[in-house]
């Protein structure tokens, strides 16, 4: 599903984030990227759905070469792509409904499939109740439920979440992973980075530990640490 | 597309209503710009037509020798008519240009007294289509047999004619200018509009939407505003043309101004419709730059 072949990324201004990186993903995997601050988490993810693009290497996202995709191609890669944030990035002034359907209606579906789609995604993350409820009325856990709404609501075969829990309380962290899984076990695959140990050690599931742009460890039903 | 054009309507006038103070700015800019180049378009317009005036009322005087008949008379103004870019030709008998003149000096002068007999000649007027023809015409008609004298003030016409080159030149000049600073300022103020709302353009990309999509509502959103503006100042160029009309016709009547409601209505539609132009092309421009900046 996801393929990365020796990978390396240096930003324009020199810095090098990325060192031959090598990672295949497969359909339906559950994956936590782990490691500290800097490590260069964020930018490997953003490789995947072309937010930046890689310095050297190939990255094969679905069948789809990424890096040599015409950029007028970009929009459709990224409706097969859901991605979630540690800020959440919602409209501040569109209701959790509006939010989630913007994801829709972008697309070009129409009204009728939005709807009804929109309501689904609400459903599963258990947010229904709040769908007219703009952003800064939620509290954080219902934030990121709304986010992976916005994620999901395409029907994406990939999700990725960066940091989905660094704003949230040990309690709440694990709403959203238990969510998580449960959009895993829909046929989804799903990424994860975080350096949140216990939610890692909890959940047994492969990861993949970077460190300093080089991936240090990878290890199916893993922990945090070795 | 139906129903993507239903978003992209319910999306502009969202973000037109969201922004009011952004857009009422951005509304006013274009209102002062377009009452600015209106108001300049019409002072143009009318200094050209007070050129025009100037020009149209001058003629060459062709004066005949002294006893030729009325026939003859009749036969020459058909000939000087048939003289190409002559637009036409007034008999002068010498009754009436001797009363004409007793008229116009005769207060100061007993002339009956002076002159016993009158000593004036008849003579044409004759008006021409194109001032440019002035000099060439009066040495045709001079070239005629009955023709005794031809008059016509050539150094005004040729300081006329200056002047309407230097109307037309730098009148197209300054429009152009005033077109481009207006565009500028549209630009510049309509990017404010969209920089507002850098975010959604950032989630509609990362969620998927095509640069085509995003720009939908944005350009929506500047043609209101530009034809809001447009219309703003059209209602102002108006009010303040209609006025100025008023004062000058009545203080300096002899001004030639122009009320023709056709051009007028040219002028005001061309500000409605540049408002909808450069708000559109603002909107455009902005949304392009912001993509462009996003765009890796
Ligand atoms: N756009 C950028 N330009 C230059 N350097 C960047 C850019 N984005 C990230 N970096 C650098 O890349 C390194 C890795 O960042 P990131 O991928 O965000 O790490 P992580 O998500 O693991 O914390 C950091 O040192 C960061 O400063
Ligand atoms: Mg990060």
């Amino acid at each position: 599903m996801i393929s990365l072949t020796n990978v390396s990324k240096t930003f324009p201004n020199g810095i090098d984030v990325l060192f031959n990186i090598n990672l295949h993903i497969g359909k339906e995997e559950f994956v936590f990227i782990v490691g500290p601050s800097g490590a260069g988490k964020t930018t490997l993810m953003k490789l995947l759905y072309r937010e930046e693009s890689p310095s050297a290497g190939k990255v094969v996202v679905d069948r789809v070469n990424v890096a040599e995709l015409d950029k007028n191609q970009v929009p459709y890669l990224r409706r097969n792509i859901g991605v979630v944030f540690q800020d959440y990035k919602l409209l501040p002034r569109r209701t959790v409904y509006e939010n989630v359907a913007f994801a829709l209606r972008v697309t070009g579906a129409v009204r009728s499939t939005v709807r009804r789609k929109v309501m689904q995604s609400l459903e599963l993350v258990g947010l229904l109740r709040r769908a007219n409820s703009f952003p800064d009325e939620l509290s954080g856990g219902e934030k990121q439920r709304a986010c992976i709404a916005r994620a999901i609501v395409n029907n994406p075969p990939i999700l990725i979440a960066d940091e989905p829990t660094g704003n949230l309380d040990p309690t709440t962290s694990r709403d959203i992973l238990q969510l998580l899984d449960k959009i895993n076990k829909r046929k989804t695959t799903v990424l994860m980075a975080t350096h949140n140990k216990s939610i890692v050690d909890d959940m047994k599931r492969r990861v993949v530990a970077l460190e300093a742009g080089r991936i240090v460890r990878d290890q199916m039903l893993g922990g945090y640490d070795v | 597309m139906f129903s993507n054009l239903e978003f992209f309507i319910v999306e502009a006038f969202r973000s037109f209503r969201r922004g009011a103070i952004m857009t009422l700015v951005a509304i006013g800019t274009i209102s002062v710009s377009l009452v600015i180049f209106g108001m300049f378009l019409l002072l143009i317009i009318n200094m050209g037509n007070i050129v025009s005036t100037i020009s149209s009322k001058m003629d060459i005087t062709a004066y005949v020798e002294k006893d030729i008949s009325l026939e003859s008379a009749g036969a020459l103004q058909l000939e000087l008519s048939k003289i190409p870019g002559v637009e036409k030709v007034d008999f002068v008998s010498r009754t009436e240009a001797w009363r004409q003149f007793k008229e116009d000096f005769g207060s100061r002068l007993t002339l009956d007294e002076l002159v016993l007999s009158n000593p004036l000649p008849h003579s044409f007027a004759v008006a021409v289509r194109n001032p440019d023809l002035l000099p060439s015409i009066a040495k045709h008609i001079s070239k005629i047999e009955l023709v005794d004298e031809v008059r016509y003030s050539g150094k005004l016409i040729d300081q006329v004619k200056s002047l309407v080159d230097a109307v037309r030149v730098g009148g197209a000049a300054l429009i152009i200018l005033i077109s481009f600073a207006t565009l500028l300022i549209v630009v510049n103020t309509v990017r404010l509009t969209v920089l507002a709302r850098e975010d959604d353009i950032y989630i509609m990309k990362l969620v998927g939407a095509t640069n085509t999509f995003v720009k939908w509502p944005f350009i929506i959103e500047g043609v209101m505003i530009g034809v809001i503006g447009g219309f703003v100042s059209f209602m102002v160029a108006k009010f303040a043309y209609d006025a100025i009309i008023m004062r000058v016709s009545h203080a300096l009547p002899f001004v030639p101004v122009v009320s023709d409601p056709r051009l007028l209505g040219f002028v005001y539609l061309s500000m409605v419709a540049g408002g909808m132009a450069v708000g559109m092309l603002g909107a455009y421009i902005s949304v392009s730059k912001v993509l462009k900046a996003e765009g890796e």
